[in-house]
């Protein structure tokens, strides 16, 4: 595997894509014209080679107005459809401003979906502020920050979560920031899982 | 036929060995990974991925 890792941005260069890499990528070109948004879930194993698949991607979007909003949703219903509600008002205001998320599938279709949420914690919020910014190819991706993401899959706990865990970790332990690694570690108390299944 | 008597110590021990069996998969995996090509595993992550 062969990728550029600076403080902001990890490019990786002649993926052959999958379908669920184009789906990500096509869904969130459309949505970064309205929003800023950050991608938090398993996926991001599968970006760097974890051999599984998803059936959901899970992205984290900065609040916006309800115009905003609706506007994104006349730009994708062409291609997508909310799997929760075909009403914009009834979307954003009984979902996302009740703090529970949308999923968007392609028309047709239900998996692979994103799951849409608005931040709901301090950590949502520094993710979205903090993303990282991944060059695939010719497109623009954002992910948490690692030293963010490793330690929340160990926290989340599930043996899939340990294993993209341990899959990122052995990627990118040379390249991440340790200090705020472990300080993470330490904030989410994972550390017991870290030292079982990670050093 | 009756079922078998289950025996749920050795079925929780036999889970966690699969599991760490998996983890010591992923080692030898991204090691793999870590000297190949972008172009070829990702056409092989490709092929599981799309099936």
């Amino acid at each position: 595997m062969d990728f550029n890792y600076s403080e902001n941005c990890i490019s990786i260069q002649d993926k052959v894509l999958s379908k669920l890499d184009q789906f990500t990528i096509d869904f969130t070109e459309k949505l970064e014209k309205f929003s800023k948004y950050v991608i938090v879930s398993g996926y991001i194993s599968i970006l760097f080679g974890r051999n599984r698949t998803s059936e959901d991607i899970d992205i984290i979007v900065e609040k916006q107005s309800f115009q905003n909003f609706k506007s994104f949703w006349n730009y994708i219903e062409k291609d997508y459809e909310c799997i929760n509600s075909n009403d914009p008002n009834e979307a954003y205001h009984n979902y996302l401003m009740e703090e529970s998320a949308l999923r968007f599938a392609r028309k047709s279709s239900f998996i692979p979906n994103v799951e849409f949420k608005y931040p709901k914690t301090s950590l949502d919020e520094w993710t979205l502020v903090k993303r990282k910014k991944i060059v695939l190819n010719q497109y623009i991706l954002y992910i948490s920050p690692l030293e963010l993401q490793i330690p929340f899959k160990l926290f989340l706990g599930s043996e899939k979560d340990i294993e993209d865990a341990l899959h990122l970790y052995k990627i990118f332990q040379k390249y991440i920031n340790h200090s705020l690694f472990e300080e993470f570690i330490r904030k989410l108390n994972t550390e017991e899982l870290f030292n079982t299944y990670l050093k | 036929m009756s079922t078998p008597n289950i025996d749920l110590e050795e079925l929780e021990k036999q889970k966690k060995q699969n599991f760490i069996e998996r983890l010591h998969f992923i080692d030898m995996y991204v090691e793999w990974l870590k000297k190949t090509p972008n172009k070829e595993w990702s056409a092989q992550q490709k092929k599981i991925i799309d099936k």
